[in-house]
C-alpha cells in the first residue's frame, strides 16, 4: 500500500469522528472558501445606483431570508458606497470575513466587513488605486477567494479601454500581489495561441487537477455603450472574446486556449471527486459547452447544447447543483431560466423552463438545491427599456421539476437600483 | 475525548510522515511544476510577536522568520478534524524527513507549529508534541511554539490573517474551534510568499515551493 494511502486510511478514521457534514453554501462559489453551516441566512446584492432613484449610489443590499425570520423576504439594511461604478460582481475572501464588491467603470473594489455584524456590512476599505498599481489592468470583473488572497479577473485595460486584460492578485489585507496578463497569439510556449484573444471574463480553479480556466467578454469601450447602438456598429461588435485558455493553476502560466466562439462567461467546475469537467456559455452564440478531461489527460472543449432556439437568447448566469446533475441557465433575452439534465455532462437535456421575468441576468443556488435566487440588471447601458426594465430579486424554491415562487422584490419600487450579483450570507459558518 | 482526539492527531500525524512519495492523490492529481521554473511574488512582511518556545522561554517570532526559508504552521494540539491541524502537521513532518536526507535542505529551512490556543498548548504540551520531530536529529530544525496569552496571540492572528472562532458546540470531536487552514511560506528575508490551505496543501507542492525561493538564492 502506498504510504499516501496509509495517510488516508487513517485520517478516515477523524472523519467518521467529525460527524455528518453541515456543508451548505452558494454553489458556485469558490473551492476555498469558509462553509456556510445550515442554511443560508442574508443575500448580500451587489445593486447599481440609478440617477434619480433614492440616492443614486451603488449600493450593498441586505435580504433576510433566514428560515423563520419576521423580515423573510424583506430588505433590511443597505450601505452605499457613494457614486455609480458600474456595481458588478464580487466574492468573499477565502475566510469569509469580508465581502469585496467591484466597479467596472471606475475599476474601484469596495471591502466590506461581513463577520463583524453579518446582517448589516460596513465598508471598511476602498481601493481606488487599481489601474495604477496593476500595470494598467482595468475593470475588475469577479473576486475569487484563494488562500489568504483573492483572484480578481479583469475585463479591460486602462491604456486603451478594450478587451486586453488580466487576473490580478490582492492579500486579503487589500495589499496588491500580482498581475497575470491573458495570454495573446504572440505568447510563447502555449498550445492553442492562435486561438488567443488576451481577453478576460471569469476565472476558475480546480484545485485537484492544479488547473484554472478563463473566459472572455470585451472591454470597457464595449460594455460602457449604449447596447443598441454597440450591436449595429460591426466593427465593436467583432471586438468581444472567443477563447478560453486552461492554467498551471500553481504557476499561473498559461498552459493551453481553446476556441469557444461567442463571448464564453461564467464558469462552472463540477465538485465530484472524479467530475474533471466544467461548464460555460457563450453570450452571443447561445451555445452550451464543456471544458473537460479526455482519457488520454488531455483537456478540451466542446459544444454541447443550444440554448433557446434561432436567434440566441443571450445566455448570461448559471448555476450547477452540488450534484452536478442540474444546470440553471439565465438567458437576458428572454428573461427566461432553462434547466438542463447534465448528469451526462456531453448530452444535457433540457428538462424545465420558466420565464423569471422581462430580463433575467444572475441566479444563485443553494447547496440542498432547493432554493434559487434571481437578479434582473446585466449592465446599466445594456439593461431593457421601457416596461421592460423590471429590476427585481426573485426567489424560488425548486423541487426537481418545477420553480415555485418565494418572493419577489421589486428594486425601482424600494429606490435602490438595479440587482447584480449576489451572494450568501450567515452568522454561522464551519471550517 | 480530548486525550482520544490527540492520540488520533498523532496517529495521523505518524501517518502523514511515511508518506513520503511524489506520486499523484486522489487530493493533488498532477505533475509537480519544476521548481525554479516560476516565481512565488511577495504577499506581505511576515508579522513578529511574542512567543513561549517548547521549554517556556520568551522568544520573538521574528527570530523565527528570519535567516531560513521556513514553513509556519498555526495548529492546536485539540484539533482532530481530518483535514486541519493533523493534516498540516503531518506535511510538516515530511518536510522535517525529506530535510533528513537533504543537507542543502537542512541547512536552509525551518519549520514552525505555533499554537493558536494558549490556554490548552502550554509549552509543556508542545514539548510532548515535539517529540514527532525526535527522529531525525540531522534534520532541518523544527520550532513547537505557544503564547503567553490571548492578548498576545491576537495580533499574530490578526496580522498573519488566521481566522479562529470558538464553536458553538464546546464538545465536537473534532474539537472546539473554528479555523481556516492556513500554512505560510516566507523567506529568509521574513517575507510571505505563498499562502497554503486544505485544497493547496500538498506536500510536494510546499517542497518544490521551498526549493523554489534556495534556488533565488545569488539571482540579480
Amino acid at each position: 500500500m502506498k504510504s499516501s494511502s496509509i495517510l488516508a486510511v487513517i485520517l478516515s478514521g477523524v472523519v467518521q469522528l467529525a460527524g455528518p457534514s453541515t456543508r451548505a453554501d452558494e454553489t458556485c462559489s469558490s473551492p476555498y472558501l469558509a462553509r456556510i453551516e445550515g442554511q443560508e441566512e442574508f443575500v448580500y446584492v451587489w445593486t447599481l445606483g440609478v440617477e434619480g432613484l433614492g440616492d443614486g449610489s451603488d449600493k450593498l443590499v441586505v435580504v433576510d431570508v433566514k428560515p423563520g425570520s419576521s423580515r423573510y423576504g424583506k430588505v433590511i439594511y443597505h450601505y452605499s458606497v457613494g457614486g455609480r461604478n458600474e456595481a458588478h460582481h464580487g466574492g468573499f475572501t477565502d475566510d469569509r470575513r469580508q465581502l469585496w464588491l467591484s466597479g467596472l467603470e471606475t475599476s474601484k473594489i469596495f471591502i466590506f466587513d461581513v463577520h463583524s455584524q453579518p446582517a448589516k456590512p460596513v465598508c471598511v476599505k476602498t481601493i481606488e488605486n487599481f489601474a495604477k498599481v496593476t500595470g494598467g489592468a482595468a475593470g475588475p470583473h469577479g473576486v475569487y477567494a484563494l488562500p489568504g488572497r483573492v483572484l480578481v479577473p479583469c475585463l479591460s485595460n486602462a491604456k486603451d479601454k478594450g478587451g486586453r486584460t488580466a487576473l490580478v492578485e490582492y492579500s486579503n489585507d487589500g495589499d496588491y500581489i500580482a498581475t497575470h496578463w491573458l495570454p495573446t497569439k504572440e505568447t510563447a510556449g502555449v498550445a492553442g495561441a492562435e486561438f488567443a484573444d488576451g481577453y478576460g471574463y471569469d476565472a476558475r480553479v480546480l484545485p485537484r487537477k492544479n488547473v484554472m480556466l478563463t473566459s472572455s467578454f470585451t472591454g470597457l469601450d464595449n460594455y460602457m455603450r449604449d447596447f443598441e447602438g454597440l450591436v449595429k456598429d460591426a466593427g465593436a461588435m467583432r471586438q468581444f472574446g472567443g477563447s478560453m485558455v486552461l492554467w498551471d493553476f500553481h504557476t499561473r502560466k498559461p498552459k493551453k486556449v481553446f476556441s469557444v466562439p461567442g463571448a464564453p462567461l461564467e464558469i462552472r467546475w463540477a465538485w465530484g471527486e472524479k467530475h474533471n469537467y466544467a461548464f460555460t456559455a457563450t453570450a452571443l452564440a447561445s451555445k452550451l459547452w464543456l471544458c473537460h478531461e479526455d482519457q488520454s489527460g488531455e483537456w478540451q472543449a466542446k459544444e454541447i447544447a443550444t440554448i433557446g432556439g434561432e436567434g440566441g437568447v443571450l445566455p448570461v448566469d448559471m448555476s450547477l447543483s452540488a450534484d452536478d446533475k442540474t444546470l440553471f441557465v439565465d438567458s437576458f433575452g428572454d428573461g427566461t431560466c432553462r434547466v438542463f439534465d447534465v448528469s451526462n455532462p456531453r448530452q444535457p437535456k433540457l428538462i424545465y423552463k420558466k420565464q423569471i421575468g422581462r430580463q433575467l441576468n444572475m441566479v444563485s443556488q443553494s447547496w440542498d438545491g432547493k432554493r434559487l435566487y434571481f437578479s434582473s440588471s446585466l449592465l446599466a447601458r445594456w439593461d431593457k427599456g421601457g416596461d421592460d426594465n423590471e429590476q427585481f430579486v426573485k426567489a424560488y424554491g425548486w423541487d426537481g421539476e418545477e420553480l415555485t415562487p418565494k418572493f419577489a422584490l421589486d428594486f425601482t419600487a424600494l429606490k435602490l437600483g438595479r440587482p447584480h450579483h449576489m451572494l450568501f450570507g450567515s452568522t454561522k459558518l464551519g471550517k | 475525548m480530548k486525550t482520544l482526539a490527540t492520540i488520533l492527531a498523532i496517529a495521523a500525524i505518524s501517518a502523514a510522515a511515511h508518506a513520503a512519495d511524489n506520486a499523484r492523490t486522489a487530493d493533488y492529481d498532477y505533475d509537480l511544476p519544476v521548481p525554479g521554473s516560476y516565481t512565488l511574488p511577495v504577499i506581505k512582511p511576515a508579522a513578529d510577536g511574542a512567543l513561549l518556545d517548547s521549554t517556556g522561554k520568551p522568544r520573538r517570532l521574528a527570530e523565527l522568520t528570519r535567516g531560513r526559508i521556513t514553513v509556519v504552521s498555526f495548529i492546536y494540539t485539540r484539533c482532530a478534524a481530518a483535514k486541519a491541524c493533523p493534516y498540516a502537521t503531518g506535511v510538516l513532518m515530511q518536510l522535517h524527513r525529506d530535510s533528513a536526507e537533504d543537507a542543502a535542505l537542512a541547512k536552509e529551512l525551518r519549520l514552525v507549529s505555533m499554537s493558536f490556543d494558549p490556554a490548552n498548548d502550554t509549552p509543556e504540551l508542545m514539548a510532548a508534541y515535539s517529540r514527532l520531530a525526535s527522529q531525525h536529529p540531522t534534520a532541518a530544525p523544527w520550532h513547537f511554539v505557544t503564547t503567553r496569552s490571548q492578548a498576545e496571540l491576537q495580533p499574530i492572528l490578526a496580522a498573519y490573517g488566521q481566522a479562529v472562532d470558538k464553536k458553538q458546540n464546546s464538545l465536537d470531536p473534532t474539537g472546539p474551534l473554528n479555523h481556516a487552514l492556513r500554512v505560510f511560506l516566507i523567506d529568509r528575508k521574513g517575507c510571505i510568499r505563498n499562502i497554503y490551505s486544505s485544497g493547496t496543501l500538498d506536500p510536494r507542492l510546499v517542497l518544490a515551493d521551498v526549493r523554489t525561493l534556495m534556488m533565488e538564492k545569488g539571482r540579480p
